[in-house]
């Protein structure tokens, strides 16, 4: 079986020009002819391919922002026992197909670099795959030589045996109050690039950002990793925020230019805020540095104590909002119910 | 006979189509639902002592249950596991594979099921004294917390404890620190396991450490 890969649109929450600039360098293109082929989508990249290729080819693409999909190829297989292919997929095929040297599709002829020299390359942000989403995601990261990547602490799972770990202090001795870990690690790639596989603690999805100068607010325990220039600090909320929030009193901000991955329990939902909005306090994951948030009650004093609901954050202004689909609170009460008394805690 | 694995990664189950005369062995709590007409024995896992062996050295049940076709049609049965994760299926070929303590499902009829010492290096790593040990002829059916990631291995890799589900006998373990002495106790580390050889690893995508930490601190 063979298949074929091709770009169907821009992921969400890509901009344009970035992503250009991307798959200009990631196919050593011009970035006019880069701006030109991605405007005529969808587009296939590349023909031919194994699945395993296949899938590469989809993960470098998903990695500068490209929804790409792999599609089995119609051409019959050149083993001589197949009967003869029905003419209407004869047509379709691009190759005859005793032909066994995968033709290029035009724009990749010369562009697409060899598939060995992939972890060299950089397109912006480092080469990375996630893999058991939406369940219980898990990020395998290529960290090009030299380069480093901070990771939340205990979470990392495999590592190349070159990786160095040092381990830093983060955001201050408030994060012990949180109960969250107040060390981060940096894993470095020694002199070659190294693969490193990141299991986050809570069950559910990934997500990934390009940091382009822009800031990120994270929910705590969102961190993930984020590569080695990424900024990370911690913000306090403000008693009355971050009191009734019900997360932690801290925030996660996170600036620079780089990759940045959080985690959410449950599913990741993206949402393009433009004016009010109203998220339960449990389900915020992420949010965008511009975004004006405030605790309120969802409805009148009644609504505060029967509605289940309690206190809100409602966002306004332009930005970005990353919510969950499950709250860590809901599901902590929920269990606590099936403890035994005296549990071992 | 039939086996599809559904439910994705989170509620993963076993459907099984047994056809006449087929059979499937199981953990003892792990059958779910099944057409009536099928035959159910309970079996000692393997005699007496092999099957108190493996019920303290590796956490398996006590006795197993052997489904068996004894009718002329197609039955169902379907196989599930404690815990929620994952659940992949392995097709022996005369091969041996060795799986974590309370990975294993079920298995078909010309599998062996046995126990082996792992060694101290996997107790420490967290990943059991023994080690449960599939060969033979057929399919395994085994499953852990989180999804299942396999790996081909040729050369050396760490994984981080309790993080190993499954791994060929070309393997060998070895437990180093996971990065100086400062680094491995307050980086959330500690100690790692430094994978060697030549063959296929399995690995889960979390672990019930992990799971504890992220909760813990919630619970009321």
């Amino acid at each position: 079986m063979e298949y074929k890969v091709q770009v169907t649109r821009l992921a969400d929450g890509h901009a344009e020009a970035q992503v250009q600039t991307a798959f200009a360098q990631l196919f050593r293109l011009d970035t006019d002819k880069a701006a030109k082929a991605l405007s005529r989508l969808p587009l296939v990249i590349k023909e031919k391919l194994t699945a395993e290729q296949a899938a590469k080819y989809r993960d470098r693409l998903q990695a500068i922002g490209l929804v790409a999909e792999i599609h089995p190829m119609l051409v019959v297989a050149p083993v001589p026992s197949a009967p003869p292919p029905p003419p209407h997929e004869v047509q379709s095929a691009t190759a005859p197909g005793l032909q066994l040297e995968p033709i290029a599709a035009p724009i990749a002829k010369e562009a697409v670099p060899e598939v060995a020299s992939r972890p060299a390359m950089r397109s912006p942000g480092m080469a990375f795959k996630i893999e058991g989403r939406p369940d219980f995601a898990f990020l395998t990261v290529t960290i090009p030589a030299n380069e480093t990547l901070k990771v939340e602490a205990s979470a990392m799972a495999t590592m190349d045996s070159h990786m160095t770990m040092t381990t830093k202090m983060r955001g201050g001795l408030g994060r012990l109050l949180t109960g969250e870990s107040i060390f981060v690690n940096e894993f470095t790639a020694q002199e070659a690039p190294g693969d490193i596989g990141i299991a986050p603690a809570a069950p559910g999805d990934l997500a990934h950002v390009y940091l382009n100068g822009d800031v990120i607010y994270l929910q705590n325990a969102a961190f993930v990793a984020c590569a080695g220039d990424v900024n990370l600090e911690t913000k306090w909320q403000g008693l009355v925020k971050g009191f009734f929030s019900g997360e932690s009193l801290f925030l996660i901000r996170a600036s620079g230019q780089g990759d940045l991955w959080f985690n959410s329990y449950g599913g990741i939902i993206e949402l393009d805020l433009d004016g009010d909005y109203v998220v339960d306090t449990g389900n915020i994951v992420a949010f965008t540095e511009g975004l004006e948030y405030r605790m309120s009650k969802v409805g009148g004093y009644k609504s505060l104590f029967f509605s289940g609901e309690g206190l809100v954050c409602r966002f306004s202004g332009k930005g970005k909002v990353w919510i969950q689909t499950r709250a860590v609170e809901a599901f902590a009460s929920w269990a606590h119910q099936f403890r035994p008394a005296k549990g071992k805690g | 006979m039939k086996s599809v694995i559904k439910g994705g990664d989170a509620f993963a189950f076993v459907e099984i189509e047994l056809e006449k005369d087929e059979a499937v062995i199981a953990e003892s709590d792990a059958m779910s639902s099944m057409a009536a007409d099928l035959d159910v024995q309970a079996r000692l896992n393997g005699g007496f002592f092999a099957a108190i062996l493996r019920r303290f050295l590796v956490g398996e049940t006590l006795f197993v249950n052997y489904f068996s076709n004894n009718t002329v049609g197609t039955k169902r049965l379907t196989l599930v596991q404690a815990t929620p994760g994952s659940v992949r299926c392995l097709e022996l070929k005369r091969e041996t594979f060795y799986l974590q303590p309370g990975a294993f499902l079920a298995c078909t009829e010309g599998v062996t099921v046995g126990v082996k010492f792992a060694g101290f290096v996997s107790w420490i790593a967290r990943e059991g004294l023994f080690k449960t040990v599939v060969s033979g002829t057929g399919k395994v059916w085994y499953g852990a917390y989180g999804a299942l990631l396999e790996r081909d291995l040729d050369g050396e890799t760490i994984v981080d404890t309790s993080h190993l589900v499954a791994y060929s006998p070309g393997i060998s373990l070895k437990l180093q620190l996971a990065g100086g002495i400062f680094s491995s106790f307050f980086g959330g580390e500690g100690l790692v396991t430094r994978v060697t050889g030549k063959g296929k690893i399995v690995i889960q995508t979390r672990s019930l450490s992990g799971l504890v930490s992220w909760l813990n601190p919630k619970l009321p």
